[in-house]
């Protein structure tokens, strides 16, 4: 009964683990030839997988798992997507509905445990239920601001025969949908912008989900005003457009911070202006007299900032009505575009490659050539990620993928795989430090089984790369456990798991490394042996305001 | 300014309804100060009344929070003076003046244990006077609230 009720979804993979719990499912998976299941190697590695192929297609991803440590391995990963708002649905085994609350073999409660990184769950217990339930948690993961929905379904119920009905239409009482754009507000917004000496939009992860990339282009050159965005939001906006501001943040770019303290006038579209975002919030764009905020979750109006207009809508619709009233543009705009334009010139990117070892953008930028905009990039989290943002110019949403919110080490190798499994079309590069790699490195076999084209890059720095760099910067100097030259010897591991790979210490072996990557079909490693000082800039001190970016050493 | 925000939420008869909405409140750093949960007109929904302290948020973003969660069908804010706000306590007093109580609008259950109830300050005041008489044991309600019509 599940499976023919993912088969009506149009699920087309699911990635799984199974156990006691879920064996009945897993007995009939043979008979649905159309779902195709793969066979991870850690629950968590399950729901990143998922996550990379929904954020790599758009579709929402599978996940099965059994009872007890099964799903409670999932939970890292439910959070990753949850604070991404990722569209996946979860389906795990629970004990049987009698044994329920008398602590039986592999019995946890897994909705508890869950509730608070899913954007909703459900206990199944009746036959009946399940699939009024499969098809409202795949509307309410894809729907609205999306997210993960987790079936927990006792095991009688999974082994239960029932009629076979489709749900009734969906009625979901407490499920409200914003759509509505505020025709008023809107045009309120567009003018503010028009009329502001000093605009900037931000835009954030919603405007991908959203597909509004055209209507925020079309929106921003109406209004002559740059946009920046967030580390989630790359890609709404292509970074060499001449009005780009690349990433803010607190590892933003300089004149993108410039710009955002500097401004008069700020709209945030799609974000949840964070703590990664503002910095010192009460030093956040200090100038700013009128806030615009555009959201589809009402409840990010105020959260963080408090907007002076705000819009609780979808991105596309509310950026589409906007453009149609931005009218006469302030005339003094060029000043304040040439001014970010000397910003630029003044706060530029860039790394000092000039002591002799491999620096990370050296790996980068070379892939970067070779991508030509058409490939999608999985970063893991650390510094890695952070150079994978800045130093590839991403001109199309969907080609930059990593774990912004939760900032979950180890994500990178299964999203990436996920996100080969959605995107067979497009070369797929793997980007991670040492650190995060390990964590999930099982899932090589995943790879080399399925024979997937992935391009692993490791930026073995020997130490917790970023931790290394709050430590040296932030906390005296103290190098406290961040040492990690006791790794693995990565291309043994790689030959180990049944892929080839290459190390790599040399700025002139880069290039033969990566030509042996992309001639080879099927998974490839590459370990990267960089500068184990290289660091992220620019940075904002912990606790600082935007305004105290420090910048890379001259190169 | 006070902290305290009055909420009255229509919510499914569900098993995981006061967990998840219990875990919101919590996760957002607010704290109950006072709830009441009983049928509701609909069938198969409960009506909640909660007083809850928003702590460093804004105001608003307790029913915000709230609002997303599928379990919760409404949420009226009811913060504020247009109200009705009703509490009851039922206690046993060590006194055999039960008499003085009743004067203050209290029920005799059966012998010494009265039932009051009223408004939040009412029930205030009338615990403080049960505390001259001498209190052997007392039970509070949450809030029941209603819009005045
Ligand atoms: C699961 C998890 N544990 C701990 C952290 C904290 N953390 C953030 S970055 C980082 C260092 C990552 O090191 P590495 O994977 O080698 O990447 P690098 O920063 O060197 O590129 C750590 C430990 C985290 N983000 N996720």
């Amino acid at each position: 009964m599940i499976l023919e009720a993912l088969e009506r979804e149009g699920v087309e993979y699911v990635f799984g683990y199974p156990g006691g719990a879920n064996l009945p499912l897993y007995q009939h998976l043979h008979e649905h030839p159309r779902l195709k299941h793969i066979l991870v190697r850690h629950e968590q590695g399950a729901a990143h997988m998922a996550d990379g192929y929904a954020r790599a297609c758009g579709k929402p991803g599978v996940v099965f798992a059994t009872s007890g440590p099964g799903a409670l391995n999932l939970v890292t990963g439910l959070c990753t997507a949850y604070m991404d708002s990722v569209p996946m649905v979860a389906i795990t085994g629970q004990v049987a509905s009698t044994q329920v609350g008398r602590d039986a073999f592999q019995e946890s409660d897994v909705i508890g445990a869950t509730s608070s990184v899913t954007k909703h769950s459900y206990l199944v217990t009746k036959i009946d239920q399940l699939p009024r339930v499969i098809h409202e948690a795949f509307h309410i993961a894809t729907t609205g601001r999306p997210g993960p929905v987790l079936i927990d379904v006792c095991k009688d119920v999974q082994q239960a025969e029932a009629e076979r009905v489709t749900p009734d239409r969906l009625q979901i009482a407490g499920y409200r949908l914003n759509g509505h754009v505020d025709l008023g507000e809107a045009s309120r917004a567009a003018r503010a912008l028009a009329e502001a000496e000093r605009p900037v939009i931000l835009a954030g992860h919603g405007v991908i989900l959203s597909h509004a990339e055209p209507q925020l282009q079309e929106l921003a050159e109406a209004a002559a005003t740059p946009v920046g965005t967030t580390l989630l939001g790359i890609g709404a906006f292509p970074v060499r457009h001449p009005l780009s501001l690349h990433m803010t943040g607190f590892m933003g770019t300089g004149w993108n911070l410039k710009a955002v303290q500097n401004a008069d006038v700020l709209m945030m579209v799609g974000m949840r202006v964070d703590d990664r975002v503002t910095a010192r919030l009460a030093d956040f764009a200090p100038r700013v007299k009128t806030f615009i905020h555009v959201d589809i979750d009402g409840s990010e109006m105020g959260k963080n900032v408090r907007p002076h207009i705000e819009l609780v809508a979808d991105a596309k619709q509310a950026l589409a009505a906007m453009t149609p009233h931005v009218g006469p543009v302030q005339k003094d705009r060029g000043r304040w575009l040439s001014q970010i334009d000397a910003w630029r010139e003044e706060h530029p990117l860039r790394y000092k490659h000039s002591n002799g070892r491999l620096q990370p953008q050296d790996v980068l930028l070379d892939m970067y050539r070779r991508a030509d905009n058409r490939a999608i990039v999985v970063a893991d989290v650390g510094q890695n990620q952070i150079w994978a943002a800045l130093w590839w110019n991403y001109d199309r949403p969907g080609l930059f993928i990593n774990s912004g919110g939760a900032g979950t080490m180890g994500f990178a190798l299964p999203a990436s795989l996920g996100a080969k499994f959605a995107r067979p079309d497009l070369p797929v590069w793997c980007v991670a430090g040492e650190g995060g790699f390990v964590m999930t490195a099982q899932e090589l076999s995943v790879a080399v089984e399925h024979q997937l084209d992935v391009k692993i890059v490791i930026l073995n720095n020997f130490s917790l790369g970023m931790v290394r760099q709050f430590q040296d910067d932030f906390y005296g100097g103290v190098r406290s456990h961040v040492d990690l030259t006791h790794s693995p010897d990565f291309v043994k591991l790689a030959e180990a798991y049944g892929l080839p790979a290459r190390r790599v210490e040399r700025l002139e072996d880069v290039a033969p490394a990566l030509d042996a990557a992309e001639r080879t079909r099927g998974p490839f490693l590459v370990d990267f042996r960089i500068d184990p000082e290289a660091n992220v800039y620019p940075i904002v001190p912990l606790g600082k305001s935007l305004n105290e970016f420090w910048e890379a050493p001259e190169a | 300014m006070s902290q305290i925000r009055v909420l009255s939420l229509e919510v499914e008869d569900a098993p995981n309804t006061l967990t998840k909405v219990s875990g919101a409140i919590r996760r957002r750093g607010f704290h109950v100060r006072g709830i009441s949960v009983g049928p509701s007109r609909h069938a198969g929904r409960f009506r909640l009344t909660l007083q809850v302290d928003h702590g460093h948020a804004e105001a608003d973003q307790v029913r915000k929070q709230l609002e997303r969660l599928v379990e919760v069908v409404e949420v009226e804010d009811l913060t504020g003076d247009e109200v009705h706000s009703r509490e009851l306590v039922v206690a046993n007093v060590a006194t055999s003046d039960v008499d003085a109580l009743v004067r203050l609008g209290a029920k005799v259950l059966s012998g010494t244990t009265v039932e009051f109830s009223g408004e939040r300050d009412e029930v205030g005041a009338f615990i403080d006077e049960l505390h001259r008489h001498g209190i052997v044991d007392v039970a509070r309600s949450g809030p029941v609230v209603m819009r005045r019509a």
